[in-house]
């Protein structure tokens, strides 16, 4: 019975691919698009943003409330996720890993800290950005729990500690568009002050520093959602 | 430029950025904070109508703003007419009132709770006031994924079942509209509603075709119209009655805004009759409605049975602004003004019944009734609204629909409209028989409170009685939601409106 | 068309797995197979044969790529990102209460 259901999936989804296929080779390779915005950034975004990163110049410049809407999407996945696993007492899940593994890992970390706010901090100029160093920032967390225990990261950073830098940074971020409106009359306009010339790292007027709310709150919020995750589970494995 | 719109959207989204800050110090504060960021949301659509008035009686009204000063091809503009103004109205009302039900109604995780619902109301609003396809689908994930928490807020088995469908489901019609984004900006190099709306009708017709297609399944699937239509009567039922009428009432709505502002706006209506695919949504919806009361009526539970029932209404009205005349489009909005308020009316008093009795089922709201008297006739009123009976809005609704697909003389859609009212009125005067049935054993200790989570009263019981006020009063004056409606119809079927709108000066 | 090749083989191939797989948590990965076959998709489709859309001065350089794929698949991969671990979550709670992953001890996901 099995059997026959997996096959006939097969056969429905091998006409289907088929169908799409046939539709998609219709479309021509390559377009050259009349009024494109790909010109009109392509040209004039390290003018107009000061940015040389031009993903960055669209992230955080063109469509920066692009970027505001996706940082609210972890900000709501990690409300979501806190709401359903949320518990009172912390279990010690584990004593972390041996003496080496510590000691090498307390000479590392700081490292690791100025990697991620490198990344943060060049945005507009080189590969990166807020997500990617917000990404390792929330990586340092989750490995702290595993090398020295789930009992020591959530003394040195408690939950509340990490809702704070996660507000903050989201809270960051607006406060930099409604200063836009005050500054230039829109809301998340690029704020022109602070600028030297571009390729520099305080250029590109208010880039680094939404890159600089991202990141913290990208970070808090994955280390969040880590330490929901990992509460919930370890809890099971000490019922067992 | 009036930077009033960006408000619409910011304001609730910094209260949820807020709200986690403050419960560090108070719960008070926080309380305090709800309560004033909801009034102040409202009171800035009260402000949006209030100033632009005239504008707005001559249907001529229209805002724009550009985020960042970008001119719009190059970045993201949001914009506010007729159409978005009814359907921001709808749902700032609705909010408002959903939230201070849940003052009265949720007893836990209350800090969680708000800003979910905040985030609701931020997305909720970037949808309706975005003009960028790619913004409108991170709207879109962001009130899937708000709104996801909430259907499993009770914490059981049958909610986490129910939130993983939701989850599943909605992701799936997110990736499918991704890739109708996709297509459209490869096909098109832009991402502008007005940009796109103006050069798609020179696209050739494969490129049209694939584009509808893939856009067309994804709301469908996000909606629940009838091939998708199984994973929504367990989300819409399972969670809290606050949040059941806020999917079933406000959400669902916000889809249809969308199918609407894609479909009639962007794209256009004629390359659905082109493809001819305009019949075949007509005949989906239409089978989707009828499956919808069909469901409701072999159903058992009270919650399930409303969720049903708005599968059946969804597809009337999809199927009736499918029809795309004046009279059609006009008959659509004003079933999608009488739903809502009648949907959330139901769950609401739902809600407050549902704490006496100790499951949904049929068998246990014998003499549920007598608990509150007036609350359970707000309940049989709104009741009879939904299967269309003279002074409520449903009827008008229901009138208007029926003249639309006269109008256009397709018989089988007001066959089967009729049909479903036939069958609403047996699934709906079941539950009034059982509500009002006397029962022969025992005293009120029957009715005891199951969840303790239920401890204002008062506030739950007007506001489910002031919804089912508001259901017979604007039947009673429908025509006054006249005007309004009508500009709202107006920006529908004249999409050069908006693009001159938007992309001229 | 081998971008179309394996954009359709790969999407379906997640697809296939959330129809058939008989583990939630497949049935996540499944999710995002499909999305992963999407962005690589629209990055191949709007490849210009150009270099990266990063400068190294302030002179305008020509044939550059595309950016705004790039920029739009970032916030797609973050959208795809907070949907599993929200997924996963789901997951955890309801293993909480049936100790199984098994979609069809639910009624299965497409049945009711």
């Amino acid at each position: 019975m099995s059997r026959i259901k997996h096959i006939s999936i097969v056969i429905i989804l091998a006409f289907l691919g088929l169908i799409m296929l046939l539709d998609l080779n219709k479309i021509p390779n390559q377009f050259e698009y009349a009024n494109s915005i790909y010109h009109h950034i392509t040209n004039n975004a390290v003018g107009e943003t000061g940015s040389l990163n031009f993903v960055t110049a669209i992230l955080y410049d063109y469509r920066a409330y692009d970027s505001m809407g996706e940082s609210t999407i972890i900000f709501g996945a990690v409300s979501g996720i806190v709401l359903l696993l949320s518990r009172k007492t912390l279990p010690v899940s584990s004593h972390g890993l041996s003496f080496i593994v510590k000691r090498t890992y307390g000479m590392l970390t700081p490292f690791i800290f100025l990697f991620s706010v490198y990344i943060i901090a060049h945005g507009h100029l080189s590969p990166g950005g807020g997500f990617q160093g917000g990404v390792i920032l929330g990586a340092i967390s989750i490995i702290f729990s595993i090398v020295y225990g789930s009992e020591f990261d959530y003394k040195r950073y408690t939950p509340t500690t990490k809702t704070l830098l996660e507000t903050s940074g989201a809270l960051l971020f607006i406060g930099i568009g409604l200063i836009g409106i005050i500054y230039s009359g829109s809301f998340l306009s690029n704020l022109n002050i602070l600028n030297s010339e571009p390729g520099s790292l305080l250029s590109a007027g208010s880039i680094p520093f939404i890159n600089l709310g991202i990141g913290f709150k990208i970070g808090a919020g994955l280390a969040i959602i880590f330490y929901s995750m990992i509460q919930k589970t370890f809890k099971e494995e000490a019922s067992l | 430029m009036n930077n009033i719109l960006i408000y619409l959207v910011i304001v609730p989204l910094a209260t949820a950025f807020l709200i986690p800050f403050v419960d560090i110090f108070s719960n008070k504060a926080r309380k305090i904070l709800v309560g004033f960021s909801a009034l102040l949301e409202f009171s800035i659509g009260i402000y949006i109508i209030i100033s632009n008035y005239g504008e707005i009686t001559e249907h001529t009204f229209f805002l724009k703003y550009y985020l960042g000063n970008w001119i719009p091809p190059i970045g993201i503009t949001l914009s506010m007419d007729m159409l978005s103004l009814f359907f921001s109205t709808l749902i700032s009302v609705s909010l408002l009132f959903i939230i201070t039900y849940s003052i009265g109604f949720i007893g836990h995780h209350e800090g969680k709770y708000y800003v979910l619902l905040f985030l609701i109301w931020a997305a909720m609003h970037g949808i309706v006031l975005t003009g960028d396809i790619f913004n409108l689908d991170v709207f879109l994930e962001l009130m899937l994924i708000t709104s996801a928490p909430l259907v499993a807020f009770k914490r059981n088995r049958n909610g986490t079942e129910a939130a993983i469908k939701y989850m599943f489901f909605g992701a799936i019609g997110g990736l499918f509209i991704f890739i109708g984004v996709i297509l459209v900006y490869f096909n098109l190099g832009t991402l502008n509603f007005a940009d796109i709306a103006q050069s798609f009708s020179l696209l050739p017709l494969f490129s049209k075709k694939m584009i509808i297609i893939f856009f067309l399944i994804g709301i469908f699937i996000k909606l629940g119209i009838f091939p998708f239509h199984f994973w929504l009567s367990k989300a819409h039922s399972a969670c809290p009655s606050s949040i059941s009428a806020l999917l079933s009432g406000v959400i669902v709505k916000v889809y249809i805004y969308v199918f609407i502002r894609l479909f009639f706006n962007v794209f256009g209506f004629d390359i659905l009759r082109e493809t001819g695919l305009d019949i075949i949504i007509i005949v989906i919806a239409l089978t989707s409605s009828i499956l919808g009361h069909v469901l409701a009526l072999s159903e058992n539970d009270i919650k399930r049975m409303l969720a049903y029932s708005t599968v059946a209404n969804l597809g009337i009205i999809v199927a009736v602004l499918t029809l795309n005349t004046k009279l059609a489009i006009l008959a659509g909005l004003l079933h999608v003004m009488a739903h809502l308020l009648m949907k959330v009316s139901l769950f609401t008093a739902t809600g407050y019944l549902l704490q006496f009795t100790p499951s949904h089922k049929l068998q246990d709201l014998k003499g549920v009734a007598y608990k509150n008297i007036i609350l359970f006739a707000g309940f049989t009123l709104t009741a009879a609204g939904m299967i269309g009976l003279p002074p409520m809005i449903g009827f008008a609704s229901k009138w208007h629909i029926l003249q639309a697909f006269l109008d256009r003389s397709f018989h089988w859609g007001s066959i089967i409209v009729i049909l479903g009212t036939i069958i609403a009125f047996f699934y709906y005067i079941k539950y009034i028989i059982y509500g009002f049935k006397t029962i022969s054993i025992g005293p009120p200790e029957r009715f005891r409170l199951i969840l303790s989570v239920f401890y204002r009263e008062r506030v739950v019981t007007n506001i489910a009685i002031l919804f089912a006020i508001a259901v017979v009063v604007v039947g009673v004056f429908f025509k006054l939601s006249y005007g309004p409606i009508e500009g709202a119809a107006n920006a529908v079927m004249n999409p050069s409106i908006y693009i001159e709108s938007i992309l001229g000066g | 068309m081998i971008n179309h090749i394996v954009f359709i083989f790969i999407f379906l191939l997640g697809f296939y797995a959330i129809l058939v797989k008989k583990s939630l948590i497949k049935m996540v990965i499944g999710l995002n197979i499909m999305e992963g076959a999407i962005f690589y998709w629209f990055i191949a489709i709007t490849d210009r044969g150009g270099i990266i859309p990063i400068v190294q001065s302030t002179q305008v350089a020509f044939n550059l790529n595309d950016p705004i794929p790039q920029a739009l698949i970032l916030t797609g991969i973050v959208i795809g990102a907070s949907t599993s671990a929200f997924l996963l979550t789901l997951i955890i709670e309801l293993n909480k209460f049936t100790d199984s992953t098994n979609p069809d001890q639910l009624g299965g996901i497409i049945e009711d």
